[in-house]
């Protein structure tokens, strides 16, 4: 190959700036979430959950049950048994403390309204828009995607999957099916 | 002791040695150079995460076309179930973070001058380089096959772009009866479970079109497939009796093509097509491959914890170029999802390198979706981890999704939510890239 003819011949090693502050190893494998759920955790695919600002705990609970079988995922399990407890831990802990972005998504207002009508029984935890959950192992759900909502809800309303949570799964069921995506489209327009 | 560059500029600073310092000509003189060549999943990813990392490096991206168009969801747009809008993305969010983008075709690397040749008749300069050129394709292999047929009559559609398109039509032009014919080359190709997709998407075109008695025939030149239980699940299913898949060592595997009477031979069988689509086999990008990176079956090598290239220091080869893990044939699948990580981790060797510090632990994961029909989709998950100083593919993790589950309700669930996560995973690695 031809030998260039180069503005810089040398390496001046010292000319190079230092980089900023290393990220180090839990934000390293935070970044390779990102691929599915945005940029510091905020999706812009709606199937996709948004993940940062959750409550930790929640984000733990998630994380752990996920690995263990005890709740159901389509793909979520088999990326968490590749995982220490300890590493799921920190990285819950790393995205709860990143912003929550709610991504208000505007819907047709009737829908809207028939949607709160049915969230009458999620209101206990979830509080009245969803932004201000009961306690700190129940996820911010107000400007959340609607169809990783409604998604959510298919899967405590399909008996034949593990899902954990009694009370959840008793309130999902109890939705009626006109009812389901109504609810999540409620939700994912309430900007708190 | 830990002792970064910039403490020992401070330290020259502060004291009157004279060292002889070569003078850059470069306006941002002071900061580290790094050149990405190829602005597809692995370049413009590693390209953003520089600049997020560090936004005082000087970080120019090399990209020959001003759109990328997407190979993820591209069969989807074969068979009419996407739209080719979808596909495309721009590199004005990679302006907006200061990366400099300069279209233009790389020619060459100087590994010793450290100096990448375009097209155009720049010269630029690195400290760093990142390649991150994709693939490119062997059609020699193939006698009779060429790339001005597959410019023409008869397009691979392998890289997305106008021949995806080109396909698209030739499947709307069949008539009920007809079959399609797909060659699928030797491994590691892009995408391992890509053909195969294809196949599906295709299937359900005609079935949801009215050609219901269409077949398609895979000439394949290996012995199995990725999530081969998963797609042959799909297919009973939803298009019965209408793919059929001959092995290599059945004689799948194709040779010679004669474009006239659009006959695809192996050693032992002629196969016909009414649509030819044939997959031509891959090697590394050809800068890479020029550059001196590849071994002897075309791909390059990398040190597996870093993605610095084995040949050649300070430059880091990402994406479907790399041959890189530990699992047999692929090492690791060459997809946009690996592609991703690969180009995080090249960045922050980057930067350790910079900071004058160890390399840090890396982490590679990849997930490949695949739609088969309209809400049904399944994936394969790959966890890789640094043990002992090596890459080790983690068994206990991972996988493919179930094939069978619990009851029906189950797996209708379990295969709409994946044709879903699809769709929101691509959203989303479309702006983890160009955003
Ligand atoms: C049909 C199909 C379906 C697929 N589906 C999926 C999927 O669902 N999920 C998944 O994860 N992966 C999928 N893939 C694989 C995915 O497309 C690749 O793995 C991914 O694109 C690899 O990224 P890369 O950066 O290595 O290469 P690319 O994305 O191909 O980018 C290479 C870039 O470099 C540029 N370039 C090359 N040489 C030069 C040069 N000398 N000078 C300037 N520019 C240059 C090219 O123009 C191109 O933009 C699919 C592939 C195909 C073919």
């Amino acid at each position: 190959m031809k030998r260039f003819n180069t503005i810089l011949a040398t390496v001046a090693a010292l000319g190079l700036s230092a980089a900023s502050a290393m990220a180090g190893p839990t934000e390293d494998l935070a970044r390779s979430c990102n691929a599915c759920h945005g940029l510091n955790g905020v999706s812009v695919g709606p199937s996709m959950p948004s993940i940062a600002g959750l409550p930790e705990k929640y984000l733990k609970n998630v994380l752990l049950q996920w690995k263990s079988g005890e709740r159901y995922s389509a793909t979520m399990g088999r990326h968490f048994t590749g995982y220490t407890d300890e590493e799921l831990s920190k990285l819950a802990t790393y995205f709860s403390k990143l912003p929550y972005v709610a991504v208000v998504q505007p819907a047709d207002d009737k829908v809207i309204a028939r949607g709160k009508e049915a969230t009458e029984r999620c209101e206990t935890c979830h509080g009245a828009t969803g932004g201000a959950p009961d306690d700190d192992e129940t996820p911010k759900i107000n400007g959340q995607w609607a169809q990783y909502l409604e998604m959510e809800l298919m899967k405590y309303r399909t008996d034949s999957v593990k899902m954990p949570h009694k009370k959840m799964r008793g309130n999902a069921k109890k939705l009626a099916d006109e009812d389901v995506a109504a609810v999540a489209k409620f939700y994912a327009a309430q900007p708190k | 002791m830990s002792f970064n560059r910039r403490d020992f500029i401070k330290t020259l600073a502060s004291t009157s040695v004279v060292f002889p310092m070569v003078v850059r000509a470069s306006p941002s003189a002071g900061k580290a150079r790094v050149v990405v060549v190829g602005g597809g999943f692995g370049g413009a990813t590693a390209a953003k995460y520089l600049k997020i990392a560090d936004p005082g490096l000087d970080v120019t991206l090399v990209e020959r076309n001003k759109q990328f168009v997407s190979c993820p969801l591209s069969n989807e747009v074969i068979s009419g179930h996407g739209k080719y809008e979808g596909l495309l993305a721009g590199y004005e969010g990679l302006v907006k973070r200061g990366v400099r983008v300069i279209f233009d075709d790389a020619l060459a690397v100087d590994p010793a001058g450290k100096a990448v040749k375009l097209k155009g008749g720049t010269t630029l300069g690195y400290d760093f380089l990142v390649l991150s050129p994709g693939i490119d394709f062997n059609f020699a292999a193939i006698e009779g096959y060429s790339e001005a047929l597959a410019n023409t009559t008869h397009p691979h559609a392998y890289k997305a772009g106008a021949q995806t398109l080109a396909l698209k039509k030739q499947v709307e032009s069949m008539k009920d009866g007809d079959v399609f014919l797909l060659s699928v080359p030797p491994g590691p190709f892009r995408c391992p479970p890509g053909p195969y997709e294809r196949a599906s998407q295709i299937a359900s075109y005609f079935k949801h079109h009215g050609k219901s008695k269409c077949k398609i025939l895979i000439a394949d030149a290996n012995d199995s497939f990725s999530k081969k239980g998963l797609f042959e699940q799909a297919w009973k299913m939803h298009y019965p009796g209408m793919i059929e898949w001959v092995a290599g060592a059945s004689g799948g595997k194709v040779v010679k093509f004669d474009a006239k009477s659009n006959t695809a031979s192996s050693d032992f069988n002629d196969f016909k097509g009414a649509v030819v689509n044939i997959i031509p086999p891959h090697h590394a990008g050809l800068i890479a491959m020029n550059t001196g990176l590849t071994n002897d079956k075309g791909w390059c090598t990398v040190d597996m914890l870093t993605m610095e290239s084995t040949k050649q220091k300070d430059i880091f080869v990402v994406g479907d170029s790399t041959i890189h893990g530990d699992l047999p044939v692929y090492g690791a699948p060459k997809s946009a999802h690996m592609a991703n990580t690969q180009a995080k981790v090249a960045v922050a060797n980057i930067l350790a390198k910079i900071n004058g510090q160890p390399a840090p632990e890396p982490f590679f994961v990849n997930t490949c979706y695949s739609i088969a029909e309209k809400d049904w989709g399944f994936s394969v998950v790959h966890i890789y981890r640094a043990k002992d100083g090596k890459l080790v593919y983690d068994t206990k993790a991972g996988g493919i999704s179930p094939v069978n589950l619990p009851d029906e309700a189950a797996l209708k669930l379990q295969r709409k939510l994946e044709s879903e996560y699809c769709i929101g995973w691509f959203k989303n690695i479309m702006a983890d890239a160009f955003a």
